[in-house]
């Protein structure tokens, strides 16, 4: 199930959990932008090196793509939807 | 050792001997540090983009790792036109940039940039080193990561104290590539098995894989029609039969057509780009998809899969060529109806044997491919003789093939050369360009004279900007706009300004001797072509437009019409 806000554009909440080093909030939030979302809540927790995200979009695309794409930066350990919506049924991976 | 020395012992430990780099400012401590060591080729260029184009035409043409050097401030901003082309078309580059020292980071420092900053979006990965005890780690962990999976560059940015700093690190051991299981491939045989008119579809990521035997003994043994990327163009060889050439928007009739009426396309290596793709609705509509790509990102982002394979292509092109092997697949009649529009389909040019007759591109470029060695690397630039590169030359091997596919960055063709000359000393390379991108990065040709490479250079010269005086023609009422070049430098003068003997042709009877007068040259030489300004790349598929929507020079007259591939 997803949210949606007012606009009715949906809305998701993921958390990430990346390496806390120079620029990695930027660099998350470069690939939010990029792939065509816009954060509407951020919460962000620093733990020794690691930080963890909470973070609320919203946006018209598939928001598989932004998770596969927030997977690939390197200092990004795991991506979560924790308002999630179903995968599509046709796809399956080897 | 300091932080400077600590990366040339980098280099050492992973057999880089080849770099292309700049001095400044902030840098300086590297290069100090290359006075004593002869190790390293340190390759000067006369610009810093020509500095990371080199490095990421070293890198294509060898399949190793590309290195760029700056210093900070504007040697940095000079790199980035070339990262991201190294960016967008995955290219294994290793950026080192020198930054200012870190108590003056944020000071707005005399050559300061935020580098990490605006280079986030180019970058495979990037690091603003903290101190010189992190430098090893960080060396090895960057050199890896560009080279590993998808490749792409890594940005290095180094604090000149850093640079300065012994570092009291112990070395730290390369960490071991873990040997990736072949996936799972039964569903994938199954949907091959299943289909009557399969179809493959390659990219550029079957070199970037090293993938290239696997890939040719995948395509001789399962006899699949195919169809490849511009950054596929050489996978299947030059003799091949089955090969269709390029598809998508100057993509032959023949290969846009087989996507069209394929059942399944077997994509392998490629990210279905929207130049390839057109426009994505009308896509090869009756396909089932299998996508075999190293980037897990890269399945299901434009198009849905019905089964998706990431690993290494090496292992599930084996895999594939051997199952088909033991049993066959049963496609004669698609095979026949591919061999068919293969016959009809593909690309064409008309040939003028008159003597007098002007130039044309096609003509000139199926002429040079007659002609050169069959180990010839062509590193082209960007606009209309690119794509008759692509249509018309016969290419025995990707790497044979540099081209800026993702970004499409005029200025490419010159330092690509360059870089590409270094990688292999022994082929013949040429620079094939465009009046307008030549006047790009022209500044190279220093850097070929103070080498002596016997690059040869072929300047296209229409006298215009073609590629968007083409599509100013087609799709905006001919209206042109700031595209004319008729007031060009005279080439042949400006070539022998840097000591570069050239020379100029216009005419058909003079295209084969000048041909063969730069390829036997020995030395850098310069060929000035002229070519009629009006001459277009066809067949072309409006941007935005389906691939069933292809316009050639018989019906340029009615552009804007929807017309069916025939």
């Amino acid at each position: 199930m997803t949210t949606e806000s007012s606009n009715k554009t949906p809305s998701y909440t993921i958390t990430c959990r990346m390496n806390h080093e120079a620029a990695a909030l930027e660099r998350l939030c470069q690939v939010v932008r990029i792939r065509g979302f816009r954060i509407e809540k951020m919460a962000v927790e620093t733990s020794g090196g690691v930080l963890d995200i909470a973070l609320t979009v919203q946006g018209t695309r598939p928001l598989t793509m932004l998770q596969s794409q927030l997977k690939k930066l390197y200092t990004v350990a795991e991506v979560i939807l924790t308002t999630p919506v179903p995968a599509p049924a046709t796809s399956r991976t080897a | 050792m300091n932080g400077a020395q600590h990366i040339l012992e980098a280099f050492h430990r992973h057999n880089i001997q080849t770099i292309f780099g700049y001095p400044g400012g902030c840098i300086m401590p590297l290069y100090d540090a290359l006075v004593d060591d002869v190790r390293v080729e340190h390759v000067l260029c006369r610009h810093e983009q020509g500095c990371a184009l080199a490095a990421d035409g070293y890198a294509r043409a060898s399949g190793r790792l590309g290195v760029c050097i700056a210093t900070s401030g504007p040697g940095a901003t000079n790199l980035i036109t070339g990262v991201a082309n190294a960016h967008r078309d995955s290219i294994p580059m290793l950026v080192i940039t020198g930054q200012v020292p870190s108590p003056l980071i944020g000071t707005d420092a005399f050559q300061e940039t935020d580098v990490l900053g605006m280079t986030l979006g180019i970058v495979k990965h990037s690091y603003l080193v903290e101190s010189a005890d992190e430098l090893p780690a960080i060396l090895e962990e960057a050199i890896a990561l560009a080279q590993s999976g998808r490749p792409g560059p890594v940005w290095i940015d180094i604090p000149k104290d850093v640079l300065l700093t012994e570092a009291t690190t112990a070395p730290i051991p390369t960490p071991a590539q873990p040997q990736a299981a072949c996936p799972d491939l039964t569903s994938a045989l199954a949907l091959l098995r299943a289909a009557r008119k399969p179809l493959l579809y390659s990219g550029g990521g079957i070199s970037l894989a090293h993938a290239e035997d696997s890939f040719r003994k995948f395509t001789e043994c399962s006899k699949l029609p195919a169809v490849v990327t511009l950054k596929g163009i050489g996978n299947p060889g030059k003799y091949s039969t089955h090969n269709l050439g390029m598809l998508g928007m100057h993509g032959s009739r023949a290969a846009n057509r087989a996507v069209d009426e394929c059942d399944l396309l077997l994509v392998i290596g490629a990210r279905l780009d929207d130049r390839a793709t057109g426009k994505l609705d009308g896509f090869a509509p009756n396909a089932r998809l299998i996508h075999i790509d190293a980037d897990a990102a890269e399945i299901n982002k434009l198009r849905s899969a019905e089964l998706a394979i990431r690993g290494d292509l090496n292992a599930i092109l084996g895999e594939l060529t051997q199952a088909l092997r033991e049993t066959p697949l049963a496609i004669i009649d698609w095979q026949k109806q591919c061999q068919t529009w293969r016959t009809t389909g593909g690309f064409q040019t008309a040939v003028n044997e008159e003597p007098m007759a002007p130039i044309t591109g096609p003509a000139f470029i199926r002429q040079l491919s007659r002609v050169a060695p069959d180990d010839t690397i062509i590193a082209c630039d960007v606009g209309q003789h690119q794509m008759w590169v692509a249509q018309h030359y016969q290419f025995a091997h990707p790497r044979h093939h540099l081209t800026s596919g993702g970004l499409g960055t005029m200025g490419f063709g010159l330092p690509a050369a360059i870089g590409a000359q270094f990688a292999d000393r022994q082929s013949t390379v040429l620079n094939v360009t465009g009046d307008g991108s030549f006047m790009m990065n022209a500044q190279e040709l220093a850097t070929i004279r103070r080498y002596n490479l016997p690059v040869k250079l072929i300047i296209m010269d229409n006298q215009c900007l073609g590629m968007v005086r083409q599509q100013q023609e087609l799709f905006y009422n001919n209206r042109e706009s700031q595209i004319n070049l008729d007031d060009n430098p005279d080439f042949v003068a400006m070539a022998r300004a840097f000591d570069i003997p050239a020379l100029k042709i216009e005419r058909t009877d003079q295209v084969r001797r000048g041909i063969e007068t730069i390829l036997a040259y020995n030395g850098p030489m310069l060929l000035h072509v002229a070519i009629a300004r009006e001459e277009n790349v066809w067949p072309i598929v409006k941007p935005g437009g389906s691939n069933k929507e292809m316009i050639d020079e018989t019906r340029r007259s009615t552009a804007d019409k929807k017309e069916n591939i025939a």
